[in-house]
């Protein structure tokens, strides 16, 4: 495509230093001109004063030649013997005189030029260097305003608008890296970018993404020469295209284009060039002010819950406490009560509660602190759920189950029956009966147990967060319990190399799933 | 004649209940009991009882708007709170509605006895068989029992 010019920018420096370099001998030599031609306003002549000066000169020539010829004119016309002094001597004088003053305006008027030449070149010098001042204050102004906030969106937007209003631009876009795409992330004066996705490599942003190289474009820019290129709603005469780097990292593709009248030129390109080097330390900086961010919300949300950690703690021990020493203090009345075996009854089952809940501190205590387990053999999953099922119905909790008769998997047999338990206890806990309890192979090597209940489920953004510590379910409210068996079942299926999930049943409902080895399949890999 | 004063007592652990239930009897009240809150505000309507013993955290509806509800009534009975939740800010929360006493669990059943007293007292109503309290020294094996 002829109309369209590709240019790479180079360093701009050295162009800035001949215009700082040169200027102080330029005027020394202007006033020096100035004085030599006998301009009145010697410290800083003007073009005006030069032609003023030109015009007085050849004024005078003129007249000096239109007074000779006169004399000439009249010495003919004098009589003999009036003459005092010889009319050879007086033409020969008079010719003298003429040649010596066109001598002196010619040398004046070559000074003339020369100073009204130094002149054009200082203006035109000076325009060029308060342009460049002034890209040079807006370049500043720029820089304030990106590093004057901190939050993303933000910086990205005070970059696009600097970089426009730098370059007078029409539209513009920036463009950032996510994967191996490159996703608008502000875009300006054209809507159609909004949202926008291109492949890096795709379109001229795809192009700049992959060569790193800033690209400025003339002309329409065609499919041929950038292929993958996006249709938008108005035509772009010119566009520049500069990468985002950032220790060497690319993080996006900044983007400003015009239409009209308007053509970027190779300057603008580099001066873009060079203001995109401060924006992306702006967005490295935004991001990652925004990463400490969350990470300290992160730990804020952490600490709040180990506080309500603790709180529920105390009062899931205190519970069974109260039942124990009401009971103790009541035994002492022993006279007084014939339910004296119900009340020992109660200082038993209240103990073994407790008990249970010292065990499940300790056990998440040990799976934090990755203390090693029993070593893992093979155990009969069929069996270990049929026992479980049936304690739990002997208990009042029936449990609907459906296992093969017997499938060995790679476990210890105290952490698998814990995990079953835990899954139950939940399912009665939080979800709705009837609780399923199955066992499925899975392919040759894998058995799937999973515990089903019809209750309201959770919430797909936590299904993985329930198995985090301390966290507990909005809709778990005030129920009591130490928020402890999901987090523990997680580490027990760990220590048995196996894992766990939670998706939602048919019906809406929770489906806790455990995948782990069967045990043969295991050993052989072993 | 003196009527005994009449008590609802909510609580939703069984055991715990069940010994509420057992010494408050002895000790002169007439009792009745709620497992949860919707089912002690219907009790306490039902029954108009001069005392509720109240737990906080409560299946259905909570001690908390149990006592918010209760205290919207003009002829509300007194209520004296029992939980495991005990921080400053749960018995300043409980005497703004309009509890008069917090007891922090697990509490000691003659101190219990002792509050339910006092503040069945100020309701004009005394328990029928005020029991008898057994001083510490003359129960064996109770050091380390006494809560700090």
């Amino acid at each position: 495509m002829g109309a369209s010019r590709l240019a790479r920018p180079g360093p701009i420096i050295q162009k800035m230093s001949v215009i700082e370099g040169d200027r102080p001998a330029t005027s020394e030599r202007i006033r020096r001109e100035a004085r030599v031609v006998g301009l009145r306003d010697v410290r800083a002549p003007s073009l005006e004063s030069v032609e003023r000066r030109r015009m007085q000169l050849w004024v005078l020539t003129t007249v000096l030649l239109v007074g000779v010829s006169a004399g000439f004119a009249l010495l003919t016309l004098v009589p003999q013997d009036v003459q005092i002094v010889s009319p050879n001597a007086m033409r020969i004088g008079i010719v003298l005189l003429t040649v010596g003053f066109c001598g002196y305006a010619i040398e004046k008027e070559l000074h003339l030029r020369k100073l009204s030449r130094m002149l054009v070149d200082e203006r035109v010098l000076s325009t060029a260097l308060s342009n460049r001042l002034h890209e040079v204050s807006l370049l500043l102004d720029a820089g304030k305003a990106i590093n004057s906030v901190l939050e993303l969106r933000s910086v990205l937007d005070v970059i696009l608008r600097s970089s426009m209003d730098l370059l007078e631009g029409r539209s513009g876009s920036i463009l950032l890296v996510e994967g191996e795409e490159l996703v608008a992330a502000s875009v300006r004066g054209n809507a159609m970018a909004q949202d926008v996705r291109v492949p890096i490599g795709d379109g001229i942003a795809g192009r700049v993404a992959v060569t790193r190289d800033a690209l400025l474009i003339n002309g329409a820019p065609s499919e041929s020469d950038f292929p993958g290129l996006g249709t938008r709603e108005d035509a772009v005469d010119s566009a520049l295209s500069v990468p985002l780097l950032s220790r060497g990292e690319l993080l996006g593709v900044l983007n400003v284009n015009a239409n009209g009248q308007r053509e970027f030129t190779e300057y603008e390109l580099r001066a873009l060039n060079l203001f995109a080097e401060q924006a992306a330390a702006a967005i490295a900086n935004a991001r990652l002010y925004e990463a400490e961010r969350s990470h300290v919300a992160q730990l804020l949300e952490l600490d709040k819950m180990k506080t309500e950690f603790v709180a529920r703690v105390t009062h899931e021990l205190r519970t069974p406490l109260t039942s124990i020493i009401a009971a103790a203090q009541t035994a002492q009345r022993v006279e007084r009560f014939e339910e004296q075996p119900e009340v020992v009854e109660i200082i038993e089952r209240q103990a073994y509660r407790l008990s249970s809940m010292v065990e499940k501190l300790l056990t998440a205590s040990k799976l934090e602190q990755q203390e090693s387990m029993s070593p893992l053999r093979a155990v009969d999953l069929g069996a270990l759920v049929r026992i479980a099922a049936r304690d739990f119905g002997i208990a009042g909790r029936e449990v609907i189950l459906d296992a093969p008769d017997s499938v060995e998997v790679l476990a210890e047999p105290d952490s698998l029956r814990r995990i079953v338990d835990n899954l139950v206890e939940n399912a009665f806990k939080y979800g709705e009966p009837p609780i399923e309890l199955r066992v499925q192979r899975r392919g040759a090597t894998r058995v799937l147990l999973s515990v089903i209940d019809h209750g309201v489920g959770v919430p797909e953004h936590d299904r993985e967060r329930v198995f985090d510590k301390f966290f507990r379910l909005p809709q778990g409210g005030d129920r009591p319990g130490l928020g402890l068996g999901l987090p523990i079942v997680r580490g027990l299926a760990s220590s048995c190399r196996g894992s766990v999930w939670v998706d939602a049943a048919q019906d809406g409902g929770a489906a806790f799933h455990v995948e782990l080895g069967i045990a043969e399949a295991e050993r052989e890999a072993s | 004649m003196i009527r005994a004063p009449r008590i609802v007592i909510v609580e939703d652990e069984p055991d715990t209940l069940l010994m509420l239930r057992l010494n408050l009897d002895a000790a002169g009240f007439e009792t009745s009991l709620a497992a949860d809150g919707a089912t002690a505000v219907r009790r306490i309507t039902e029954e108009q009882p001069d005392l509720v013993l109240l737990d906080l955290m409560l299946p259905v509806m909570d001690g908390w708007a149990v006592l918010a509800e209760l205290q919207t009534w003009s002829r509300a009975p007194s209520v004296v709170v029992v939980s495991a939740k005990n921080t400053a800010r749960d018995r300043v929360r409980a005497t703004q509605l309009g509890a008069a006493a917090y007891v922090a669990k697990p509490f000691d059943m003659d101190e219990l006895l002792a509050l339910l007293e006092e503040v069945s007292l100020d309701t004009g109503k005394v328990p029928a068989a005020p029991i008898r309290r057994p001083a510490l020294e003359e129960l064996p094996g109770l050091d380390g029992l006494e809560p700090a």
